[in-house]
Formats: structure tokens, C-alpha cells, sequence
């Protein structure tokens, strides 16, 4: 058996040592929690901004979705595509909250927001004429064209965006394929 | 196969270019492709507008994305919160849901001890059957494993000193009882830690379990050999820091056969460490730390 000296700077007095400071330590599932939020937040905000929440509740939720995400792995559940994971719970979080926000109120700005598919005087100025018109031409599309599209360009298979939204694969090939040619269509028509 | 007279579907084209097709049809269609103008055009367009709709996503939505340092922060503070709450909920079920357990317990022991029976006579135990390693292995909701902010140079310039760091009695009485080990049993373990502090383990209690001496052929000084095995390749740059305490911590048994190539523990790393002749039975104001246990495996 060995044994070495105190090191005072490691072996505090009894009550204040290992067990009195654990804010300072970080446990490896926390870290792993962590770097995934970091690699996941923007994708996994801009998806919840255009399910039409507000940044405030986006924010909210992204935190319950890691939450949820460090028990899942405490538990020691599947680590199988954990990205498709978070995007899933992320999904079912924001239409809850939306759920619940519209028969809180069902006139409130957050039902408005969706209702009017024209972009607004700051997006105007903010994105431009051209982006402007695409913001119109994408949020008259069916809402499930829409998840599509914004799932796929976050970086997600077809097999994932089926599990998130609850559809088959073959539906997802056909979404996507009619959104773009609309998105197209509306492209070629604003050039001539 | 693809005629050239028979073009291809729009949807048939995007699920070419988002590689979901099966790689006979993928085959059929680049060669198609390769002959049709009519179907690369198109395939063009698709391309421009999928590209115009990324650029239009990206510059819309990301001026809205506050900065993650804040968020980051609260996560973090209730991650630690979340931790420290189910370490808390875990001690009050088992004290909670003892009675109840007796019953099933007594149920189990029958149970067990007529399949020992049955094994005795028709079949020989391995040694290195699943219930030895699961023995081995910490319960990942009382030891998730907590490492301390270092970087990799302090890890491989302070790694010797870090090799034989103390765990005070008192912090090992505390892990034994957050285990449900009584006196009798704790002679049987080791208090150690799960992700080494040569890799950057802290002392924090999350990192402490009790380690069996001798009840399983995964023993300490098993583990020991794999915390220096880990150390030099962390240092030699072929693992990087944080993976090392990763597989360390979820499962260092699966990390040893990674890593010596190996099902089960090498001869030269299976000798049995001897428990401490010194007792737990001290004041609970002592001060003299335990030294943890740690045999030398240098070849």
C-alpha cells in the first residue's frame, strides 16, 4: 500500500474538503449535457422560432430539453442519435407550450404571429426585399412542409424528421419535394 | 434501371442528392444523370433552391438567437441541482422502500438459491460471468463520476503526484453508506475513485464508490492498470482528455477490453490488493486520511 503526504492544496480540513465544495466539481454527464447544448442550441432554437415561439419560451424550452436529455442518459438509456433525440423532445415541448399558450389566450400575438404569413415592417427592412418574399412564399406553405424544410436544413435525415414529426418516410420525400418546387415556382416568378 | 426516355421524378432527384436512396437505385440515377441534361438541370434547380432557402433560414433567424453564455450558466447551475436532487431521492427510496423490499428480497433469496442448486449440479460457474462485472461497476445514479477544470498539460505533468491522492476516512464512510454497506462489508471494498485524478477526477463524492477487493475478477488493481494504460495514451496524445473520462466513467470494464484487447483481465494486472488492516472505527472528527490502495503495474 502507498501512501504520500497531505497536499494542502488538495486534501482540505475535514468539512470543508471534497464532500463541502461539490458546486466546484462537474460530473462527466453533466459536461456531456453541456457540450451537447452547445452543439445543438442555435439549430434547436431557430427550429422552435418557426414553430412560432417566442425567443423567451424558445430559450425555456431548450433548457428542458437538456434537462430531460441528462435523465434520459442518467438512466442509462439509448445514446443512439441523440441529436434526433433532442430535436424530438424539443418538437413536442413547443407544441405543447403552444397548445397551452393558445387556450390561455386564444387572440394572443403568439396565434397572430401564425395566422399572418406576410413578413413584418422589420423583417422588411432587416432581411430585404428578396428574403422578405421567401419568408412570405415559405410560411404559406401547409405547416408539416414547413417542419419538413426546416428540419432538413438543420442537418437531419429522412428516418428522423419521420420519428420527430410522426409520419412515414415516404411522406417526408414527398413534403420536401413539394416545397422546394413551390419555393421554386414562387422563386421564378418573382425574377420574371 | 433508368431509361434515357423515362426521366426522372423531382422526388426521385432530391432523394438522390440527400443520399437516401438504396444504393442500386442511387446507381441507376447517377447514370441517368450523367446522360440526361434535362434531368441534371433540374437537379440543378432543386440545388439553387435548397440553397437559397439555407441562406435565407440562416440570415433570418440567427440575429434573434440570444449569446449562450447565460443560458449556458443556468444549465449548468440546474444540472447541478438536478444531480444533487436525484442523488438525495435515490438514498430516501431505498430507506423509504425497505419494508417492502424484505418481502421480495426473501422471494429472490429462494429463488436464487434454488437456480445456485440447479447450477451446481448441471453447470460450473465462469469467472467472468456478467454478475462478476456488474459488481465491478459503479451505480452510475450514486457514481456518475465528476471530474475537476483541468487542462491537458496539467493532466500529464501532475499525473505522477495525482496517482495515490488520499480519500479521508470520513469521506469513505460517508460512500459506504450512501452504498448501504455496512462495517462487515466495507472490509471487502476499496474507496475509489471512478474517474482517476490522474485524468482529472475530482473528490468530489459523486466520484467515490466502494471498489471490491477480491468478490469479482475486475478488482482495483485491474482498474488501476487501465487508469495508467489511459494516462499514457491521453498523454501520447491518442485519446483525447474528455473521452478517457467518458468511457472511465460509463463503463471502465468495457474501456479495459478496449483498450488491453482483451475479454477478460490480464494475468499481470489480476494480482489481489489486500484490504487495509486499518479500521473505518474511528472518530468522526479524525483528520488522518486513508490512503487509497494502489498496486504498481509498471511492466
Amino acid at each position: 500500500m502507498l501512501s504520500r503526504p497531505l497536499n494542502p492544496a488538495l486534501d482540505l480540513p475535514l468539512g470543508l474538503g471534497q464532500c463541502a465544495q461539490p458546486a466546484r466539481a462537474e460530473s462527466v454527464l453533466e459536461q456531456e449535457v453541456v457540450e451537447l447544448f452547445d452543439a445543438l442550441r442555435d439549430s434547436l432554437l431557430r427550429y422552435i422560432f418557426s414553430l412560432g415561439l417566442p425567443v423567451a419560451d424558445g430559450e425555456d424550452v431548450v433548457q428542458e430539453v437538456f434537462l430531460l436529455l441528462f435523465r434520459h442518459l442518467q438512466l442509462g438509456r439509448s445514446r443512439q442519435n441523440l441529436r434526433g433525440w433532442t430535436f424530438r423532445v424539443a418538437h413536442n415541448l413547443t407544441l405543447k407550450r403552444r397548445y397551452a399558450s393558445r387556450r390561455q389566450n386564444p387572440l394572443g400575438s403568439e396565434a397572430e404571429e401564425r395566422l399572418d404569413p406576410n413578413p413584418t415592417a422589420e423583417e422588411w427592412l432587416l432581411f430585404g426585399e428578396k428574403q422578405a418574399q421567401l419568408t412570405a412564399v415559405f410560411r404559406a406553405l401547409p405547416e408539416t412542409d414547413q417542419r419538413c424544410l426546416q428540419l432538413r436544413a438543420e442537418g437531419l435525415r429522412y428516418r428522423e424528421i419521420a420519428d420527430i414529426l410522426g409520419i412515414s418516410l415516404g411522406s417526408v420525400s414527398i413534403y420536401l419535394t413539394r416545397s422546394l418546387e413551390r419555393l421554386g415556382r414562387a422563386e421564378g416568378q418573382s425574377k420574371s | 434501371m433508368s431509361r434515357l426516355d423515362q426521366h426522372l421524378t423531382n422526388r426521385e432527384l432530391l432523394e438522390f442528392a440527400d443520399g437516401e436512396l438504396a444504393a442500386t437505385r442511387a446507381e441507376s440515377v447517377r447514370l441517368h444523370l450523367a446522360a440526361c441534361w434535362a434531368c441534371r438541370t433540374r437537379s440543378a434547380e432543386l440545388e439553387a433552391t435548397i440553397s437559397r432557402f439555407v441562406q435565407w433560414k440562416q440570415s433570418g433567424s440567427d440575429p434573434r438567437i440570444p449569446p449562450p453564455e447565460g443560458p449556458r450558466a443556468l444549465l449548468r447551475a440546474r444540472l447541478a441541482a438536478e444531480a444533487s436532487q436525484v442523488s438525495q431521492g435515490q438514498q430516501r427510496t431505498d430507506s423509504q422502500g425497505w419494508a417492502r423490499a424484505v418481502a421480495g428480497i426473501a422471494a429472490l433469496a429462494i429463488f436464487v438459491l434454488g437456480l445456485t442448486v440447479f447450477f451446481q449440479r448441471h453447470a460450473s460457474f465462469g469467472a467472468f460471468d456478467s454478475a462478476s462485472q456488474a459488481e465491478a461497476v459503479p451505480d452510475r445514479g450514486l457514481t456518475p463520476g465528476a471530474v475537476r477544470p483541468v487542462r491537458l498539460q496539467d493532466v500529464c505533468s501532475e499525473g505522477q503526484s495525482d496517482k495515490n491522492r488520499a480519500v479521508p476516512v470520513i469521506v469513505q464512510q460517508q460512500v459506504f453508506q450512501k452504498y448501504g454497506l455496512n462495517r462487515a462489508r466495507a472490509a471487502d471494498f476499496e474507496v475509489d475513485y471512478l474517474i482517476t485524478p490522474e485524468l482529472g477526477g475530482s473528490d468530489d463524492i459523486r466520484n467515490l464508490w466502494p471498489e471490491p477487493y477480491t468478490s469479482t475478477a475486475w478488482t482495483a488493481s485491474v482498474k488501476d492498470a487501465l487508469e495508467d494504460r489511459l494516462h499514457e495514451l491521453v498523454c501520447q496524445g491518442h485519446v483525447d482528455l474528455y473521452t478517457a473520462q467518458r468511457e472511465i466513467s460509463t463503463d471502465w470494464i468495457a474501456a479495459y477490453k478496449k483498450y488491453f484487447h482483451t475479454e477478460k483481465p490480464l494475468l499481470q494486472h489480476a494480482a489481489t490488493p489486500s484490504p487495509p488492516a486499518q479500521s473505518l472505527d474511528q472518530p468522526e472528527d479524525s483528520a488522518q486520511p486513508q490512503a487509497r490502495t494502489k498496486v504498481s503495474t509498471a511492466s
